[in-house]
């Protein structure tokens, strides 16, 4: 079974095949835009009690650890945005097949799982899409914006946020095979989930935070998935800065992608799917 | 009667948790991560009350007290009613037809249909910031102060549970109401543990008299913290949280019953 993971098929025909596979999980999205749209509800009241909360702290100071007020806003309104459409509630696909049963069916499919995988998660990804777009305009009036401080850095973020996604859905699907493991994994995707939220700076951006703590966000792979992208378009990192932040980034993919064949290919052989 | 139906409600629940403690080990998960949970959200005030010095006037001590009332309250409210949340599955799944022919009250069978595990992180993670918040801040605590405390943090949990009532009577008329219930408790949760005074003046009058988060914990925390002076629209608004708890719980609970009478079985 393992070396179908690495089964060559005609390009274009196994593209044709992953794109349904996403196109599957947007048709997905779609019918569940309703809630969808209530859960913009709370995206956006989250980005106003965030600007509530540095609005009322900035208060008669001009900036605080290099930064201004409408830089901080500017971070919460995009970085909470992106964060929501990067990191779905349900941040994997894999547990819910395993406990369905269909990952018997997943397996025996022309098509490595882990693929099958990615290309799901890049469809709910694009199913959430146009709900991030349409909250965007809305959490930028609550909120705040800025422009990329130059054309490099708004070029990099692009580079950076394209990264991020990546990073962010390959750790997301290797936490996922903890499903292969146990099907008791509710406490632990919080824990997951609340760590990366934490570290990501998803919250509170790495410059407020106190030395120890920056550091240790710094040291982990967290920052990768939001918080780099964010430094970069305001311009808290620059010139020589960028490169290093990038190749920050480009470490942790290569990281990830081994982390997720390591694990993938000792949850194969614990295959036990429930229902026979 | 009313006897008779607190002590259905006692055996159901004990019923309902037996069954869910046969998974100890995502016991032991499930709160670790509803402590995650919490702990960022105090971790993001803590690091900007650091940062800044306070927030709206309001210490670290003071903003941790006003996190583990929240809470607390919360807990008090969702470890014995959470089920309240999942009126849609009950009604989806007919389940919520087998209550109507049963006697015993149809809001007590909801409540008691499966132990929800994971809230009893919330009332743990809640009395313990509680605790340690109650030890830091400039409080004399004297049996005055603390029966306050005791009748804020069981007010503030009236509130939620008459909130969350209210808005799950929406499913005896509509099939989806799962996401608007969610929402409301979401925005009733995440709003909480800010000082009111910190809002614009439209979000204060909002979450004081249309989705009363203040009630929950802010006003009766800040009786305690002697701050009654920063309340917003009137001072003596803090001294009558609990008395609104009480009051909104009654309200909500006589409008679930009329509600009920709507209720028409999705099998017909």
């Amino acid at each position: 079974m393992s070396t179908e993971v690495f089964s060559a098929a005609v390009p274009t025909r196994r593209f044709a095949a992953w794109r349904g596979y996403a196109g599957i999980q947007v048709r997905v999205s779609m019918a569940y835009r309703t809630d969808y749209l209530f859960n913009l509800v709370g995206l956006l009241v989250q980005v106003f009690l965030l600007t509530v909360v540095w609005r009322s702290v900035y208060a008669g100071r001009g900036t605080v650890s290099g930064v201004d007020l409408s830089t901080q806003l500017a971070y919460t309104t995009f970085g909470s945005v992106q964060y929501w459409l990067f990191t779905p509630w349900s941040f994997s696909v894999i547990p819910d097949r395993v406990r369905s049963g269909r990952i018997a069916v997943d397996l025996v499919r022309p098509l490595p799982f882990l693929g099958q995988v990615t290309a799901a998660q890049a469809g709910i990804t694009a199913g959430m899409a146009p709900f991030a777009i349409l909250a965007l305009p809305v959490a930028v009036l609550i909120g705040g914006a800025a422009a990329p401080t130059s054309v490099t850095a708004g070029a990099a973020y692009v580079l950076s946020l394209i990264l991020a996604y990546a990073i962010s859905t390959l750790f997301a699907s290797t936490v996922g095979l903890a499903a292969f493991w146990t099907t008791e994994i509710s406490g632990f995707f919080m824990l997951y989930r609340m760590i990366g939220q934490f570290f990501s700076g998803a919250l509170v951006p790495l410059w407020f935070m106190p030395g120890w703590l920056s550091a240790t966000s710094h040291a982990l792979p967290f920052q990768a998935m939001n918080y780099t992208s964010l430094a970069i378009y305001l311009g808290r990192d620059q010139g020589g800065r960028i490169l290093g932040d990038l190749a920050v980034q480009a470490g942790w993919l290569v990281v990830a992608t081994l982390a997720l064949r390591l694990v993938w290919s000792r949850a194969l052989r614990r295959v036990i799917s429930q229902g026979g | 009667m009313r006897v008779r139906q607190v002590r259905m409600y006692a055996i159901l629940l004990r019923a309902g948790m037996r069954g869910q403690m046969q998974y100890r080990a995502n016991f032991a998960l499930i709160t670790i991560g509803g402590f995650a949970y919490q702990g960022v959200g105090l971790a993001f005030l803590w690091i900007v009350v650091a940062r800044f010095g306070s927030l709206g006037g309001w210490s670290i001590a003071d903003v941790a007290l006003l996190y583990g009332m929240r809470l607390t309250s919360h807990g008090l409210w969702s470890v014995p009613s959470a089920q309240v949340l999942s009126i849609d599955i009950a009604i989806r799944e007919g389940e919520f037809d087998r209550y109507l022919v049963r006697p015993v009250n149809p809001l007590i069978q909801l409540l008691t249909r499966s132990f929800p595990l994971q809230t009893i992180s919330d009332l743990m993670g809640g009395v313990i910031v509680l605790i340690g918040a109650a030890s830091a801040a400039d409080i004399h605590w004297g049996p005055g102060n603390v029966g306050w405390l005791l009748a804020g943090l069981v007010g503030g949990a009236l509130v939620e549970f008459a909130v969350y009532l209210a808005v799950s009577a929406l499913s005896f008329r509509v099939v989806a109401a799962r996401s608007p219930l969610l929402t409301v408790g979401s925005i009733m949760q995440s709003a909480g543990p800010y000082p009111l005074p910190i809002f614009p003046a439209a979000a204060r009058a909002v979450l004081t008299f249309a989705l009363p988060v203040a009630f929950i914990a802010y006003l009766p925390a800040a009786v305690l913290l002697h701050r009654t002076g920063e309340v917003p629209f009137a001072s003596w608004l803090g001294y009558a949280a609990p008395a609104v708890g009480l009051l909104l719980a009654a309200i909500s609970y006589r409008f679930w019953m009329r509600q009920l009478r709507q209720y028409a079985s999705p099998g017909n």
